[in-house]
């Protein structure tokens, strides 16, 4: 065919006209907006907000750790991934469904670039993700008892895996004309998700999935975490626009640009995968690191009064709310231990995300352990600790504890928290406060017998004044080894067991 | 006057099915009407001077844009407004979002400007008070008038209608061709149909076409002269008539090669639609 030179005739078309990339952006707005309101994704986003404002007050007990508290927001971003997986799935089908390709083939804007303006589309869900992130953050990184440091490429996780399911479902809409494909496409997906949380992150294929699951053991410094989360969120990046990329070509969009497009984000994406399976292995250095961290840390030490604090530096915050408990647990002891210089250390029992090794107590005299992890029930096992090591001397010898000395440690514990009671039930492995249990400490447990138990109650029952005089007057013989349950009870005025202290 | 559309030797197969056979036409700003029996080839026509499908010979440009050019195709698009024979709709839809939807991918510009215009067509098809309303819940000739209203947004230079009166109560069709003599001030239409009276009443031209081929392109009143002295009026079915069909007042109306001394009637366009297509369509399918 060939053109032919006219003029401009009469009734030739006078409607203004933007340009075809402003064009583009309006769709993808219009898109934006629809799929924003789809029923899937609204809801996916009321469950998310609701999480949020009914989990992150309660987390960590008010003390996070921040380098662990940006992966916390990384599950659910995958519930409102799914939802837009879907619902763009859904929307790109959707001439195909209403029977409008005949029409809509004919106008301006080729099909190509309403598959971009698809994929563009869940660019605002990606957004709103990551001021659901953001949020979440910001509220961990607010309270008092934060500590550490959070990773921009672990926050950035969550809104790129909605990117990523908001374009493989363009991409599965433009290689399967059927709207079924999408949600048959949610096994495999949950397949992934476990596949991230079997090994937890200790293996390279396990960082294929979208969001990979640590939540073993302690907290850790932001050195030892040896996450690959930079090159996980390229390789999720590269996903997400790899993804976009091929649904043009596929679309018809076959120029230089898309082409281009489609083998740089496959590159992308494959450099960040090879790279965060390489990155999933420790390197020697950071294993000798995380050796030394738990064997011999490199603490910064702080003098509090009468005692000296070691904490991993990013912990150094956190020094003045346990200088408060040792002085509050030291001012109720009696005799030498009321002067007695102690020396407050962290430590962790393993330091590569997975093991939930228990520390070892320490056999030196006055060493006291406080873990990476504070608030709630740490404060009662601190406490016990500090307690322990008043009365025993050591953290070894108060694991060892088999006599009436448990009371006054226990009493010493608890007697000067708000809720005495409280605290012992949740300060006992079984949540108990009657009967013997074994009583958890940052270091190896205490145990209380039955008789112990009983004493114990009794005394946190009545008010702390009087008791707190008669431990000081009768410190010695309260913290002589051997002395008898019921003795201790006698001496600080409260009934005692018939029995005779029995340890198992 | 330039045409807006001019188009030479367009042929199209289907297979073994020559769908357009050497289709030639000049098409000027007003209504064109377009008619032919079912399997004539207008749909395939339309189809092809819309860009949906290429033409396998033969060249054509609309408003001096090529369309054999990936950018020639771009430019007739943005100059065209097309009304298919069975429009879709995305049924969850407000005819605001879907007329806007169009426009968007129309191409036109800025939100409110886009915006304004989308107002105005639907004002213009008398949608008004209903551009809210969700088009499932729509009648089947206000979908109509939606589609009509896709169609007309963006001002296109050239607009291609599908037989947009099937389907609907004679009421809607004096309100749609309303609609297609405004569309047609100052714009090509090129208006497919089966209503012989819509050509009458609407068009400044008319193209008859039967097996994929144009067998008449000239004025309503030439076409209609074509049956000048081979209408006429007898008491019972003339034998040598090629259609004839009792009138209301009793007598037979003729159309064909009448006898000597028949009693000549005043023709029609239908009449003279019907004399073209003989021997090529089934003029049963004519609506009276």
């Amino acid at each position: 065919m060939s053109a032919v030179a006219v003029d401009a005739p009469v009734g030739a078309g006078t409607g203004a006209r933007g340009s075809s990339n402003g064009a583009l952006l309006a769709l993808a707005r219009f898109e934006a907006r629809r799929l924003l309101t789809r029923v899937p994704v609204v809801v996916a986003f009321v469950a998310y907000a609701a999480w949020i404002v009914w989990h992150t007050p309660g987390s960590w007990d008010g003390h996070p750790a921040l380098q662990e508290a940006d992966r916390d927001t990384q599950a659910m971003p995958m519930l409102v991934g799914l939802a837009v997986l879907v619902s763009a799935n859904f929307a790109a089908l959707r001439p195909v469904r209403h029977g409008t390709e005949q029409h809509l083939g004919v106008l301006a804007m080729p099909a190509w670039r309403r598959t971009a303006a698809h994929a563009l589309s869940v660019v605002p869900a990606a957004l709103l993700t990551a001021v659901c992130v953001g949020g979440q953050f910001t509220w961990e990184a607010l309270k008092p008892g934060a500590v550490g440091h959070g990773s921009p490429a672990e926050l950035a996780a969550g809104p790129l895996v909605v990117l990523a399911a908001g374009t493989i479902g363009v991409l599965v809409a433009s290689l399967v004309r059927s709207p079924v494909a999408a949600p048959l496409l949610v096994v495999p997906l949950l397949y992934l998700l476990v596949l991230g949380s079997g090994s937890g992150g200790a293996d390279g294929v396990s960082w294929l999935a979208p969001v990979v699951v640590q939540s073993g053991g302690d907290a850790l410094p932001s050195g030892l975490l040896g996450r690959p989360a930079a090159w996980h969120a390229l390789y999720l990046a590269g996903i997400a626009l790899c993804a976009a990329f091929l649904a043009l070509l596929r679309a018809g969009g076959r120029n230089v640009a898309v082409r281009t497009g489609v083998a740089l984000t496959l590159a992308l994406a494959v450099a960040g995968g090879v790279l965060q399976a390489r990155g999933a292995q420790p390197s020697p250095e950071l294993t000798a690191a995380r050796e030394r961290a738990v064997s011999d840390p490199a603490l910064r030490c702080t003098e509090r009064g009468r005692s000296t604090y070691c904490a991993f530096p990013e912990w150094a915050p956190r020094v003045g709310v346990w200088a408060g408990v040792v002085d509050r647990v030291q001012a109720l002891a009696g005799g030498t231990a009321r002067e007695r210089r102690l020396v407050v250390g962290q430590r962790i029992g393993a330091a590569d995300l997975v093991s939930d090794a228990a520390v070892p107590p320490r056999s030196e005299p006055g060493r006291v352990t406080v873990g990476t992890a504070w608030g709630g029930n740490r404060v009662p096992e601190f406490s016990s600790a500090v307690a322990a090591v008043l009365v025993t001397g050591s953290e070894k010898a108060g694991g060892e504890l088999c006599d009436g000395r448990m009371v006054t440690l226990m009493w010493l514990s608890l007697s000067w928290q708000d809720d005495p009671m409280d605290a012992l039930r949740r300060v006992r492995l079984d949540d108990s406060v009657s009967g013997s249990a074994i009583v958890l400490s940052p270091t190896e447990p205490l145990s209380m017998t039955e008789g112990q138990t009983d004493v114990v109650r009794r005394l946190l029952e009545k008010p702390a004044g009087g008791t707190g005089e008669r431990v000081k007057a009768h410190w010695d013989e309260l913290t002589e080894p051997g002395v008898t349950t019921a003795r201790a009870a006698e001496l600080l005025g409260v009934a005692g067991p018939r029995e005779a202290d029995s340890c198992e | 006057m330039t045409p807006t559309v001019s188009a030479s030797g367009l042929s199209l197969h289907y297979g073994r099915t020559r769908a357009l056979d050497d289709v030639s036409l000049r098409l000027t700003p007003g209504v064109t009407g377009l008619l032919g029996p079912n399997g004539a080839g207008k749909t395939t026509l339309l189809r092809v001077l819309a860009t949906a499908v290429p033409a396998d010979r033969g060249a054509f440009t609309v408003l001096g844009h090529d369309p054999a050019t990936s950018r020639g195709r771009q430019e007739v698009r943005r100059r065209l407004g097309y009304l298919p024979q069975t429009p879709g709709f995305h049924p969850d839809f407000t005819a605001f979002e879907f007329v806007d939807y169009v426009a968007i991918l129309k191409e036109l510009a800025g939100r409110g400007e886009r915006h304004r215009e989308v107002r105005r067509v639907l004002d213009e098809v008398g949608l008004r008070d209903v551009r809210g309303r969700r088009i499932r819940k729509l009648s089947g000739g206000m979908r109509q008038r939606v589609a009509l209203a896709a169609a007309l947004v963006g001002d296109p230079g050239f607009l291609v209608l599908d037989e947009p009166t099937v389907g609907l109560d004679p009421e809607q069709r004096m309100r749609f061709r309303e609609l297609i003599a405004g569309a047609g001030e100052g714009r090509t239409v090129l208006l497919s149909t089966h209503q012989t009276e819509d050509v009458a009443m609407l068009c400044h031209r008319v193209v008859v076409m039967a097996r994929g081929a144009v067998r008449f392109d000239g004025t309503p009143a030439e076409l209609t002269a074509r049956a000048g002295g081979r209408v006429w009026s007898s008491a019972g079915r003339d034998p040598g008539a090629k259609a004839g069909w009792r009138t209301g007042g009793g007598s037979f109306r003729n159309v064909g090669d009448p006898p000597a001394g028949a009693e000549l009637a005043e023709p029609t366009l239908e009449d003279g639609y019907l004399l073209v297509l003989d021997g090529d369509g089934d003029t049963a399918e004519v609506a009276a």
